[in-house]
């Protein structure tokens, strides 16, 4: 318990942590602070009028449905401009899942329910790059200055140690993200409140969003335990900056353009960005443009779906053969 | 008297994609004993640091046997890892924290009250800078700042790898000092260094290294006196001629411009009688004892270095701590 503290008291005293907590604070007060000034409360004659906007939106949704019905039926002759797909389902406004509301018609009106889900992706994405650069950094930093070898002289179980400032870097970012969490969209909840509206926050508002916040959070996590397991594997914080720079570039740009030019099938399903786009946002369609070529005819789909649950397989997986194999390092290395 | 650290057939070899393999220690043995202030010499590769850094279970060793306090190293070192107090070469901490700071972390993750800090502050001379950030401090405050960091625990045993790195002669005191007064309190001291004439002056006892194993042990005096060669520096009106009477008295002599070494000579009655008797006068007469540095030089295959005549800090000038330079020198033979 004392290692835990001693390592969180070390991990918050660090200048690049606080610097990143810094920016975190600044993003956070620029963005509360423009979207303030972009936002009004709207006035009743301003409400009622975007309320009858979206009520004729949803009526001539209504009505679009009710003319491909009527067409498919036979009942009706189909009309130069008439959008007709295979089935009318597609269209019907009670199946969409977000009708046209007042929000969508109100302008330099910040909508709370509106912007929630972009506020919070954008969270996350700093919140990942936030984790995983304090992650390799806290044990990168700590390898190269010898502070890790100071520790072991006086705590030599290795994996113990390694275990505790693993731990203690996970909690602590569990620990921000929750606090930035909570505040980032508090604060946003109030812009609504107060200069803006709150909008329509009913229905699977509220367990949307904290499903996107676990996944993200889990997301925050897994980055910071894969700075940490390559750093901890390279003995230097920048062994994690340069093995992501050289993934991105090697595999992500360049093999992505060696299987187009070999026209390999689905190349996506081998790329991490499209598991982590999985992951983070439940579900993601992909297309494979080789999967309808010149010997296919009629209707194709060449789309195919990667669920959150591979998702988290494989970045799970990879985050957890990274660390085991730090430990495993990490035990046998001579500290020289 | 208990022994503190026991190393017998230690074995360390290194491979890198550069170098190749290369032999750190090759069974080398040590035994310090309960009490001691034992120094730990050899020079630069030799193995020290890759000794140390084995017993304090920083490196896997490849064979051998260690034991700390009693305990096997490195299998049961966190058991005796609280009575160890240990410095490895020049340990590194984070610019941007104080001193402080610094011991303060350290004392929470091993269990020591924080109230230590100031004491072991104290002791080094940082207590007045121990609110400064680290970066701020010149390479001997570091030095000190690192061995207090190693008394924070209040030692039993105290594994120091050239504390002396950076410091001023006066810190060289300092630390000296500070030393001395922690083997009078009863800690167990194992002092690597290469200012050999520190070590002289610090440890009663010795251990030196070369090429990975030991090859000089015990107590200094008895080091010393092992490569003790009872020579005689002697200066006399006409070196050459005095060289030729004693020649041919049966002694083994080597003649300098300006005096000359009779060498093998227990009793120098012996020299000043054979060349009174030819009417020739002694002017000096001094014994040339081996230091640390001389029998450190022999023993590592350095002696070429073993030219250039000096003092010994805090020695008379003349009281035989000082090496000829031999390459001046010729041999007359007997």
């Amino acid at each position: 318990m004392n290692l835990v503290r001693a390592e969180l008291e070390r991990l918050a005293a660090r200048r690049f942590v606080q610097l990143m907590v810094v920016l975190l604070a600044a993003a956070f007060a620029v963005t509360v602070v423009t979207t303030l000034a972009g936002s009004h409360r709207p006035g009743p004659a301003e409400l009622s009028r975007a309320q009858a906007q979206a009520a004729e939106s949803v009526r001539q949704m209504e009505m679009t449905y009710d003319r491909c019905l009527r067409i498919r039926e036979g009942t009706l002759p189909p009309g130069e401009n008439d959008y007709l797909p295979r089935d009318c389902a597609q269209i019907d406004p009670a199946q969409i899942e977000e009708l046209p509301s007042a929000a969508d018609y109100l302008s330099g009106v910040f909508v709370f329910a509106k912007e929630a889900e972009p506020l919070l992706y954008f969270l996350i994405a700093f919140l990942t790059l936030f984790g995983f650069l304090v992650g390799a950094s806290y044990i990168g930093a700590d390898l190269n200055s010898g502070g890790v070898v100071n520790l072991l002289l006086w705590r030599p179980r290795r994996p113990l140690v390694l275990a505790a400032k693993l731990g203690t870097l996970l909690g602590g970012l569990l620990g921000l993200s929750v606090l930035a969490s909570a505040a980032y969209l508090g604060a946003f909840w109030l812009i609504g409140q107060a200069s803006g509206l709150v909008g329509r926050t009913g229905g699977d508002f509220w367990p949307s969003l904290a499903a996107i916040w676990v996944r993200g959070l889990m997301l925050v996590l897994l980055a910071a335990a894969l700075g940490f397991a390559v750093a901890t594997l390279g003995r230097h914080t920048s062994a994690a900056l340069g093995t992501v720079a050289a993934y991105v570039v090697v595999w992500e740009l360049g093999a992505r353009l060696v299987f187009q030019i070999l026209e390999v099938g689905r190349p996506d399903r081998y790329m991490l960005s499209s598991y982590l786009a999985a992951w983070l946002s439940g579900e993601v369609r992909l297309w494979d443009n080789n999967a309808c070529g010149p010997g296919i005819s009629g209707y194709c789909d060449g789309s195919y779906t990667l669920t959150w649950t591979s998702g988290l397989v494989v970045l799970l997986g990879l985050t957890g053969a990274l660390v085991a194999a730090a430990f495993t390092v990490f035990r046998r290395r001579d500290l020289i | 008297m208990s022994a503190v650290i026991e190393i017998a057939g230690l074995r360390k070899t290194f491979h890198t994609l550069r170098q190749g393999r290369r032999i750190a220690v090759d069974g080398f043995d040590m035994l310090v004993e309960a009490g001691q202030v034992h120094g730990f010499l050899g020079p630069n590769g030799s193995g020290k640091t890759t000794t140390l850094r084995a017993l304090l279970g920083l490196v896997r060793p490849d064979a051998g046997r260690m034991r700390v306090l009693g305990a096997e190293s490195p299998e049961h070192l966190p058991d005796v890892a609280g009575r160890v107090g240990a410095i490895v070469e020049s340990p590194q901490f984070f610019a941007n924290f104080t001193a402080h700071r610094t011991l303060r972390l350290l004392a929470l993750a091993g269990g020591v009250p924080t109230a230590r800090v100031d004491e072991v502050l104290e002791q080094v001379g940082l207590r007045d800078r121990g609110d400064e950030r680290v970066k701020g401090y010149s390479l001997g405050m570091k030095q000190r700042l690192a061995v207090a960091s190693a008394l924070l625990k209040s030692p039993e045993l105290l594994i120091l790898d050239e504390p002396a790195n950076g410091l001023d002669p006066a810190g060289i005191r300092e630390m000296r000092d500070l030393t001395r007064s922690l083997a009078e309190a009863g800690v167990t001291v194992l002092l690597s260094s290469h200012i050999l004439a520190e070590i002289q002056l610090i440890c009663d006892h010795v251990t030196i290294v070369s090429r990975g194993r030991r090859v000089a042990y015990g107590p200094v005096e008895e080091v010393l006196a092992g490569f003790d060669q009872h020579q005689w520096r002697v200066r006399v009106a006409d070196p050459e001629q005095a060289g030729q009477l004693l020649g041919r008295a049966g002694l083994s002599v080597t003649v300098a411009p300006d005096h000359l070494v009779v060498t093998g000579v227990q009793d120098p009655e012996t020299i000043s009688r054979t060349l009174g008797e030819q009417g020739m006068w002694v002017r000096e007469l001094v014994p040339l004892r081996p230091d640390l540095e001389s029998v450190f030089l022999e023993l590592t295959g350095d002696h070429e270095h073993v030219a250039v005549p000096r003092q010994v800090d805090g020695a008379p000038p003349n009281d035989g701590v000082i090496d000829l330079d031999v390459r001046e020198s010729r041999e007359v033979d007997a």
